[in-house]
């Protein structure tokens, strides 16, 4: 009962970060999706993916926004509704649900299962840390990269250029 | 139990798709796509749980991992081209170059 409480509130934050028209409650509201998400695989017997989710996700998530923040100020633009948009969300809604409850016949539920196992990364260690490494030195690049943008002006026109237009 | 909560992560799923659909400003473009990506983890995390398949979780923490690079790298992309052309919406662009 307490997992589909949690999932109801999921997406209830989740759709209030779409349609709400103010910026900052708007990431309140995803921050706290993410975080309910992570609470989720606590109770799912997950608890490293869970804390995982909280710590790194949900904190590198929300200070990358609000960098977007800064950008868009408080308020979201009005914009021109799509209403086929809507009708082609439900139908992705209704088809998955459709094709997962037709062939749920062939899952086999386990009763006593491990969610995470103990040794989850003792497998492929190396090639796990190699990849994160490399991700992570993509993200310090993309950073540096990012303060370069921000520190560097718009070039003004030539104004001989602009005669010559 | 676990069809409603694999229910929920298709909502989540479809949620996210609208969003990125609808033509909104890119910060909530990029809300549906974390939400798109969130909705990956939970069916991983509940397949994990109720069907056994452990290495899910594995998968789960990679694409943590690149939902955050996909995040940073795109809000790289939104600041640059917003200094350039001061569009918040991706149809904006279209109409700036169609101007020029």
């Amino acid at each position: 009962m307490t997992e589909l409480l949690l999932l109801t509130a999921v997406l209830a934050l989740a759709a209030g970060s779409l349609f709400v028209k103010k910026t900052v409650p708007a990431m309140i509201s995803f921050a706290l999706m993410m975080f309910l998400l992570g609470i989720f695989y606590i109770t799912q017997e997950a608890k490293i993916l869970g804390l995982f989710q909280i710590f790194i996700y949900t904190g590198g998530i929300v200070v990358l926004m609000l960098f977007g923040i800064t950008i868009i100020g408080i308020e979201f633009p009005e914009v021109p509704k799509r209403p086929w948009t809507a009708a082609v969300a439900f139908g992705l809604f209704v088809g998955m649900s459709g094709l997962f409850l037709m062939g749920r016949g062939g899952l086999k539920p386990v009763t006593d299962a491990v969610t995470e196992a103990p040794r989850l990364f003792a497998g492929g260690f190396a090639d796990t840390v190699l990849l994160f490494a490399l991700i992570g030195a993509s993200l310090l690049y993309g950073t540096v990269r990012m303060i370069d943008v921000l520190k560097s002006r718009p070039k003004a026109r030539d104004p001989k250029e602009a005669d010559h237009v | 139990m676990f069809e409603i909560e694999m229910l929920f992560a298709f909502a989540l799923f479809a949620l996210g798709a609208y969003g990125v659909g609808s033509g909104r400003d890119f910060l909530r473009i990029f809300f549906s796509l974390e939400m798109l990506l969130n909705a990956i983890i939970l069916m991983l995390a509940l397949s994990a749980r109720h069907l056994g398949l452990t290495e899910n979780v594995q998968l789960a923490y990679l694409i943590i991992v690149l939902a955050t690079l996909e995040a940073a790298a795109g809000l790289l992309i939104f600041g640059a081209t917003n200094r350039i052309t001061k569009a918040i919406r991706p149809d904006d662009l279209n109409r700036k170059e169609e101007a020029a």
